[in-house]
């Protein structure tokens, strides 16, 4: 499974979303899921995932699933 | 008395625009006018963490009507289902189509209601025994009293500015609100919350000087690894809306010190406007695990089984308040708004605690089978019957605090079952998803006496 769908799974599981959510272009703050609490699991979820720690600037600057790709992406989660 | 002090101002975070002094006054004398037009009856403001959802209750505290604070965020038969059993004369920042009997405004159009008792000024949402929200009816001296006594102990001037790191339909950060405008302090309207980069731009650009959190607030500051070296501003932190786990509060409170800060473990219920106890920070190392002593005006005393009294210290029961603080009692009903004070001053927190020698009090436990969800309290008894009424196929379910969530235990449920059910409850709650954790069991632990063996499960949990 590539990266891109490895973390879809990972925020579908760790915010409980539905079908229906537009998961790829999902930003912090759109649906009641991903709120302050469902960000924190979220974080943690991924982290897990994909044994990487993120950076406090990271947490906060984590505003959608596509930034969250990138800082996958360059912390060569594979 | 105002609650809105001359000097009071409001930031807007997100656009920059600041409410201040004789501004602020004007916009909230502006909507005021608009509200004495209403038709009698309570007032519902559905809240927002934002600038029009402040204005509005301060308006309708400052001109003397009745108001409940409703989450913007509640299902809306929910909503649909307390304008039926409150008939209020408006629901201020109503959406979508109004429901009968009310104007494309969602004014009523009947002009007759009940008028609400000339002391009551809040009604703040709180759990029924039945699954269905019943109000806490605060009054006017209750909620300013509350204001000035927290405005107290924490020592909050006109130059502290406090950010709305709470909802403000929710008690704790109602008072946040309350205790700043009252001193003519600064409050930041900021509505992404701690764990978004535009509250942190805030704390640095209005230099703001104090948070206050929940448990769950204090968890991700610890994941974000919160530095107060980093905020040069920010020096006061509170605490509230449950038990924070003793190693926190040492690790935060040793954090505020280092950097010349200082840290606030309170205590309090709705029922109370919220505030009863706040540790003094310069005591806080030496009383870990206290609630604090009763705040200026009020006085806890113990309950024991056979309905005595007591203040001697460490003595376990039932934790009564006595201040200027609490509620005149709950409204389940329309004519209920109209009812006085039923409660003479007394709060029974069905808490379980002692008292020190010093008077600090020290929380054991509670009476009824009760949880916090992320700060907010959920009857365990309730939520078993909600799960029950829910339309999913369900075995036998027990449900145990745990933290900051709730564990609820369902006999052989499959993976699927777990989930919806956890979904089930997320939305008839309006919670954090994750703050249920069902899980399978294949038979639930009884007591000799038949009865759900629940100790047992909480140690499991």
């Amino acid at each position: 499974m590539d990266l891109q769908q490895r973390l879809r799974n990972t925020f579908v599981e760790a915010l409980a979303l539905g079908e229906d959510v537009d998961v790829e272009n999902l930003k912090y703050r759109d649906i009641d899921e991903w709120d302050s609490v469902g960000h924190m699991a979220l974080v943690a979820a991924i982290e897990d995932e994909f044994d990487v720690q993120f950076e406090t600037e990271q947490v906060i600057d984590m505003s959608s699933f596509k930034v969250s790709l990138d800082m996958l992406k360059d912390l060569g989660a594979e | 008395m105002s609650l809105l002090a001359p000097g009071a101002r409001l930031v807007d975070a997100t656009s920059g625009e600041v409410l201040a002094g004789p501004e602020l006054r004007a916009a909230v004398d502006k909507i005021s006018a608009e509200l004495a037009a209403l038709p009698a009856g309570v007032l519902f403001a559905r809240t927002s963490v934002d600038v029009p959802s402040v204005l509005r209750y301060v308006a309708a505290f400052e001109s003397g009507r009745a108001v409940a604070l409703l989450d913007a965020g509640q299902d809306r038969e929910v909503l649909l289902g307390l304008v039926a059993r409150f008939r209020p004369a408006a629901v201020l920042g109503g959406e979508g189509e109004p429901p009968a009997g009310y104007t494309a405004d969602w004014v009523r159009e009947d002009a007759d209601g009940v008028v609400p008792h000339p002391d009551l000024a809040v009604l703040l949402p709180t759990s029924g025994s039945t699954g269905n929200p019943k109000f806490v009816r605060l009054s006017r001296q209750a909620v300013l009293a509350n204001a000035e006594a927290i405005a107290e102990v924490l020592g909050i001037t006109a130059d502290e500015v406090a950010p709305t790191s709470l909802p403000l339909h929710y008690s704790y950060g109602m008072s946040v609100l309350n205790s700043h405008l009252l001193r003519g302090a600064t409050v930041v309207v900021e509505p992404t919350g701690v764990m978004g980069r535009p509250f942190w731009q805030a704390v640095e650009e209005h230099k703001i000087t104090s948070l206050a959190g929940v448990p769950y607030h204090y968890e991700m500051l610890k994941r974000l690894r919160f530095d107060p070296a980093k905020y040069p501003s920010l020096r006061t932190i509170t605490q509230a809306g449950g038990k924070l786990r003793e190693d926190l509060v040492v690790e935060f409170n040793d954090k505020m010190l280092a950097a010349g800060g200082r840290m606030f473990v309170m205590y309090g219920q709705t029922e109370a406007a919220p505030r009863m106890a706040t540790v003094p920070a310069e005591k806080l190392a030496e009383k870990i695990g206290s609630a604090g002593p009763a705040l200026p005006g009020g006085a806890f005393s113990i309950r024991l089984e056979d309905g005595t009294e007591t203040s001697v210290p460490d003595v376990v029961g039932e934790v009564l308040y006595r201040g200027p603080n609490v509620m005149m009692g709950y409204a389940e009903s329309e004519e209920e708004l109209a009812e006085p004070d039923s409660r003479g001053g007394l709060l029974e927190t069905g808490d379980l605690g002692r008292l020190d020698a010093d008077g600090y009090l020290f929380i054991t436990g509670r009476l009824k089978r009760i949880g916090k969800v992320f700060g907010n309290r959920v009857n365990l008894d309730d939520l078993e019957q909600m799960l029950r009424g829910s339309g999913l196929d369900i075995g036998a379910a027990a449900a145990v605090p745990a933290g900051d969530k709730v564990v609820v235990w369902v006999e052989n449920c499959a993976a699927d079952t777990r989930k919806a059910a956890a979904k089930a409850l997320s939305e008839k709650l309006h919670m954090h998803v994750s703050g249920f954790d069902v899980r399978d069991i294949d038979a639930l632990p009884l007591l000799a006496s038949g009865k759900i063996d629940y100790r047992s499960l909480e140690g499991r949990a």
